[in-house]
């Protein structure tokens, strides 16, 4: 629906305006009203972040710590040690914080990492389909192949010779190809965004509905 | 002559071709081509595993995409929100990006279901956690101890959709919309300990990512980008943004098809002459 009201008209127009400035850049070249649109973009969302961030911290660790939870003291404390980070002569104490946090992240990660991205993975490679018609087969062999020629191709401790010669370079072409398939996606992503940035353009020009 | 002609269209200015893509992008909006839409067995099964759901039953939608992923993430997601309403389940909603909120607000603003749903009954919206992965962990196991009031500051205990949901246990299934790595976290803390189904509902990028989760069941279902979407639109019978931008995709990967194409004949004919 095309807003009636002066501030919706204002948002929509100010954003088409900001649109066409970062979009002079690559349909251009740059210029003022490029750096002043990147500008505008970069210091609106550092502050929504920093706010977000000050919002956060009061919600789960400050109003906790007033209403008498000593504990919160401790994430609070921590917290304040990463910013010693920049002080030359107290940055040892930043470490710690980091070392919680990294420690942490990687114990919590470690959890859940073995059955499915690992376990999980394997067992489905090697199992055949039950009942399944031929393209269930081919993937079946292809995704066998490829992960074993493509697990060789790592076996960096001897030589790509011999009887592992056509293997190895077997397993470079499913990288390449496992990589292609990955950088298509991503230029899917982008040519998504500017189909919505184009629908953007002419929905504001009301020459499409909204 | 034609080594001319080879060397200059290597040297074609990239504004031009971005000229091209911008306003060719533009044509299949005004004149939409209809082009058929195929629907992959990850959309379908993440259909149907939504259809399973039954009244009352609480599912989580978890927003890790900002708003700049709005053409790829948001129909999909305002579909299954679609499916859920339709199975009149409890809605519970968070994110982890600071923008998350507003794509919440524009969900509920294109799911026309919602307004016959009791905010803080049917549906809540807790806004945005800190932490990653821990934050994740940590809602896992309480609920509480992340969110202790709903976005708007409504006390948790005063909502009547939590009355009864505590922790992971209460949750029927988990929609991870994300454009990074979130949904690995609820494979993680959600579904490898405690056996949550979880979805990915996500960028084209995530599509070749999290196939191998999909095939080996750990993920229900999937839906990937724009053309997931469609297809999820297509199921529910109401074609919306994602059907629409279908035509304008596919005319953008003919025209890059085109231009590599073109390019690497340009190299391979000047290669030998160089």
């Amino acid at each position: 629906m095309y807003p009636t009201d002066p501030w919706g008209l204002l948002g929509l127009w100010t954003a088409l305006l900001l649109m066409l400035m970062i979009y002079s850049y690559p349909l251009y070249k740059e210029n003022v009203f490029y750096r002043f649109a990147e500008h505008l973009f970069i210091g609106t969302g550092l502050a929504i972040a920093v706010i977000t961030a000050i919002q956060t911290t009061n919600k789960i660790a400050i109003t906790p710590l007033g209403h008498g939870k000593l504990i919160y003291i401790v994430p609070i404390l921590l917290g304040f040690a990463m910013y010693l980070l920049l002080h030359p002569d107290y940055r040892w104490v930043s470490r710690y914080p980091m070392a919680m946090l990294v420690g942490s992240a990687i114990g919590l990660g470690m959890r859940g990492v073995l059955i499915p991205f690992i376990l999980t993975q394997v067992i489905d490679t090697i199992t055949a389909p039950v009942g399944g018609n031929a393209m269930a087969w081919f993937n079946f062999v292809f995704i066998a192949i490829g992960t074993f020629c493509s697990v060789m191709y790592f076996l960096l401790t001897i030589e790509h010779k011999g009887a592992i010669k056509y293997p190895t370079r077997l397993g470079r072409w499913f990288i390449m190809l496992g990589l292609g398939a990955y950088f298509g996606n991503t230029v899917l992503f982008r040519m998504s965004m500017l189909a919505g940035r184009a629908q953007f353009f002419l929905q504001v020009l009301k020459i499409i509905p909204m | 002559m034609s080594e001319g002609i080879w060397n200059r269209m290597q040297r074609i200015d990239r504004r031009v071709l971005y000229w091209i893509l911008f306003v060719g992008l533009m044509i299949p909006f005004i004149r939409p081509i209809g082009l058929p839409i195929a629907i992959k067995s990850s959309t379908r099964d993440l259909y149907e595993e939504l259809r399973q759901v039954e009244e009352g039953e609480v599912a989580v939608l978890s927003i890790s995409s900002g708003v700049s992923a709005w053409a790829e993430c948001l129909p999909s997601m305002v579909a299954c929100m679609k499916v859920l309403v339709q199975q009149n389940a409890k809605i519970i909603g968070w994110t982890t990006f600071i923008d998350g909120p507003l794509t919440w607000d524009k969900i509920v603003s294109l799911v026309p279901g919602l307004e016959e749903y009791t905010y803080g009954e049917d549906y809540v919206w807790f806004g945005y956690f800190a932490g990653a992965e821990t934050g994740v962990a940590q809602l896992a196991s309480d609920i509480r101890s992340v969110f202790t009031a709903d976005y708007y500051g409504t006390p948790i205990d005063e909502l009547q959709i939590m009355k009864d949901v505590n922790d992971v246990h209460d949750i029927k299934l988990v929609l991870s919309s994300d454009t990074g790595d979130a949904c690995d976290y609820y494979i993680r803390q959600w579904h490898t300990p405690y056996g949550t189904p979880v979805a990915e509902v996500g960028i084209a990028m995530q599509g070749s990512a999290y196939m191998p989760h999909y095939r080996a069941g750990i993920l229900f279902g999937m839906s990937v980008g724009v053309r997931g979407g469609a297809e999820m639109e297509k199921l529910i019978n109401e074609p919306g943004n994602a059907t629409v931008s279908m035509d304008a995709i596919n005319i953008s990967h003919i025209m890059l098809v085109i231009v590599v194409v073109l390019s690497n004949v340009g190299y391979i004919m000047t290669r030998g002459k160089r």
